[in-house]
């Protein structure tokens, strides 16, 4: 296996006027290619925050975050961008879609950003996506008009449209009933036996079975300074 | 679709997710370009007016009528006696070669007959000079000569428009009262005499008979001097300081042989286009801080109208930086977006302005003239309304952090 990922001592502080308190206790860890990691632990562990902080959504107060080599921590926000829009994907608990753009659109999101792809080849791929989900028909139809488990299938879509890396997933099923939720986690699944990695975060003890490593975090206690 | 296209596209779907709010948005802005456009049009059209109107009256050029009196009702009553013959020719030795002076009496409302056609217009009584004085140029035939004045001959000289109404020709003979004349030029189109404003009176050109100013019927003669309605002074510079210095010497010498009553009225149109330019700034002065204000307070509105929408869409600018938005791009959508919204009512204002400057030149008689520069001057006002107004909120936007973006509730 390849390293792909890999996290050196970090931690994650938040201020807010002169108190500081601590949302990540320091951390190492490394993620091998076609890895399905399920990061896990009581409300507080800071499961979301070193979530964040893996994929370039927010930066470590201390330690770095290596990605193929690179130190994302140092790059500037431009280029940390780029490496969202090119080699990660992102599902969220809450499935955030466009209300104002229809499926089709929103899986086309992130072509938006980053390097240019034909119009045609784009329609073509997020419609491709789309049929893979089992949601080909609702292509044209409207966030609005769409049930939490479809909707949480679009949000997958986008996530795959950029054939990204690494999929990050925070609580995908959080807001899933149980078919729904199997559903994804099996999408989710499939992934890593196509060669991507899979970084997800989740409490539910089901979720955590369709990983191959959990990484467990504690809650933490003395969080003011 | 390039990067831009993309930007201006969401921009506009984001106005159209919240169509009342926009077009509320976008009302300030509409007004200050109503306010904008309407205030340039009519600047622009009492601009023309007024060019056209010193143009009418020649810029090197002084008139000096003699003041009727309003007591008596705008009769021809004068408060002394007005000018006189030799008051024209006391300046007509003054200046030389330095320019002309014409001389004329006018008689207005005289019933012209040829044939069996019979038409009301003006006779005017010229001196030889006046033609090259006032810039009548002739089209057929020839001008009045100084021979025709003294010895009184009954040629006239017709206005194109009377000519035309009464049908005649040169060498016809008009008639009026028991006098006829003779029609031995045609003189070119020349138009009105563009008064208003100015205490002259006004005379159409081209519906006028000109005559020698000794053939004239209706001449007064007060103590065997005789009088005038008018001169019309053309100088040869056409330096304004040259202009004016001889004005004040006109008007100086005049007074002096009237023995200091100030019986005429001594017209620089040159002035005039002084006068008409103040008046312009401070029309546009007012005009235009109204324009302003409505603008800031319509760039006011929408920015916080922009403030609301950055707040109320965190999670959807969280949800394009988690799939590859730069910070820069954020911005670049935001600031489309007040763009967007300033240029709609900058767009509709000026349409609007169009229309209420036309309403206004219909009601109120006032010339209005669109100019390129100020269809083109308001919508830009606009955009740089949005770009100013749209800054800060864009900023806020850039500024989120994606992972606290993406938890807004």
């Amino acid at each position: 296996m390849t390293l792909l990922l890999e996290a050196e001592n970090i931690s994650r502080f938040f201020t807010a006027g002169r108190a500081r308190s601590l949302a990540l206790a320091p951390i190492s860890l490394q993620v091998q290619r076609g890895e399905f990691l399920t990061i896990t632990g009581p409300s507080g562990a800071g499961k979301s925050t070193l979530l964040n902080v893996l994929s370039g959504l927010d930066r470590p107060s201390a330690g770095s975050v290596r990605f193929q080599g690179t130190s994302i921590s140092s790059l500037r926000e431009q280029r940390v961008a780029l490496l969202r829009n090119v080699y990660f994907g992102f599902i969220f608990q809450t499935p955030h879609l466009l209300p104002g753009k229809n499926v089709l659109e929103n899986v086309g999101l992130p072509f938006h950003y980053g390097e240019a792809v034909p119009a045609a080849e784009i329609r073509q791929r997020c419609q491709d996506l789309l049929d893979y989900v089992g949601l080909g028909k609702v292509a044209f139809r409207y966030p609005g008009t769409l049930s939490g488990g479809e909707m949480q299938r679009v949000v997958f879509a986008r996530a795959l449209a950029r054939r990204p890396q690494i999929i990050f997933a925070d609580e995908p099923t959080g807001s899933l009933d149980a078919k729904n939720a199997r559903r994804i986690l099996s999408l989710l699944k499939a992934q890593t036996t196509e060669g991507r990695t899979v970084i997800m975060v989740s409490h539910d003890t089901e979720a955590i079975r369709f990983g191959t490593r959990v990484v467990g975090l504690e809650k933490i206690e003395s969080d003011e300074e | 679709m390039n990067s831009l296209l993309l930007d201006v596209k969401d921009a506009w779907l984001g106005l159209l997710r919240k169509p009342l709010r926009s077009l509320l948005s976008s009302l300030g802005i509409g007004i200050g370009v109503t306010a904008l456009i309407t205030m340039l049009s009519i600047s622009e059209g009492a601009k023309k007016s007024a060019l056209e109107k010193i143009h009418s009256l020649g810029t090197h050029t002084l008139r000096i009528e003699t003041i009727v009196s309003a007591a008596t009702g705008g009769s021809s009553v004068n408060l002394s006696q007005g000018i006189y013959h030799e008051d024209a020719v006391l300046l007509s030795e003054w200046l030389g070669s330095r320019g002309r002076v014409g001389e004329y009496i006018r008689s207005d409302n005289v019933v012209l007959h040829f044939g069996n056609k019979s038409v009301v217009g003006t006779i005017l009584g010229v001196n030889a000079q006046w033609f090259a004085a006032e810039n009548v140029n002739i089209a057929q035939g020839r001008a009045l000569t100084r021979e025709d004045v003294l010895r009184q001959s009954n040629y006239g000289v017709i206005g194109h428009a009377l000519a035309d109404a009464l049908q005649v020709g040169l060498l016809s003979t008009v008639q009026f009262a028991q006098y006829p004349t003779t029609i031995i030029g045609l003189a070119a189109p020349k138009g009105r005499l563009l008064t208003e404003g100015t205490g002259l009176s006004s005379l159409d050109f081209d519906n006028t008979l000109i005559l020698p100013i000794a053939t004239m019927p209706f001449t007064r003669v007060i103590a065997g001097r005789a009088l005038r309605d008018g001169l019309v002074i053309s100088l040869d510079s056409k330096e304004e300081r040259i202009i004016l210095s001889t004005a004040e010497q006109v008007e100086r010498m005049l007074l002096k042989n009237h023995r200091e009553v100030r019986d005429f009225m001594v017209v620089i149109p040159l002035s005039l286009i002084k006068e008409a330019r103040e008046s312009q700034q401070v029309f546009s002065l007012i005009m235009g801080t109204i324009a302003g204000l409505s603008l800031l307070v319509g760039g006011i509105g929408v920015m916080n109208v922009m403030l609301a929408n950055v707040a109320e869409q965190t999670r959807e600018i969280g949800l394009r930086m988690a799939v590859g938005a730069s910070k820069a791009r954020i911005m670049s959508l935001y600031l489309w977006n007040a763009v967007l919204l300033t240029l709609s009512g900058g767009l509709w204002g000026t349409g609007v302005g169009v229309v209420l400057a036309l309403v206004i030149q219909y009601y109120a008689g006032w010339e209005v003239v669109f100019s390129t520069f100020s269809l083109f001057l308001a919508p830009c006002a606009a955009v740089l309304v949005g770009v100013v107004f749209g800054l800060q909120p864009a900023l806020r936007a850039a500024s989120l952090d994606p992972a606290q973006a993406l938890r807004d509730t």
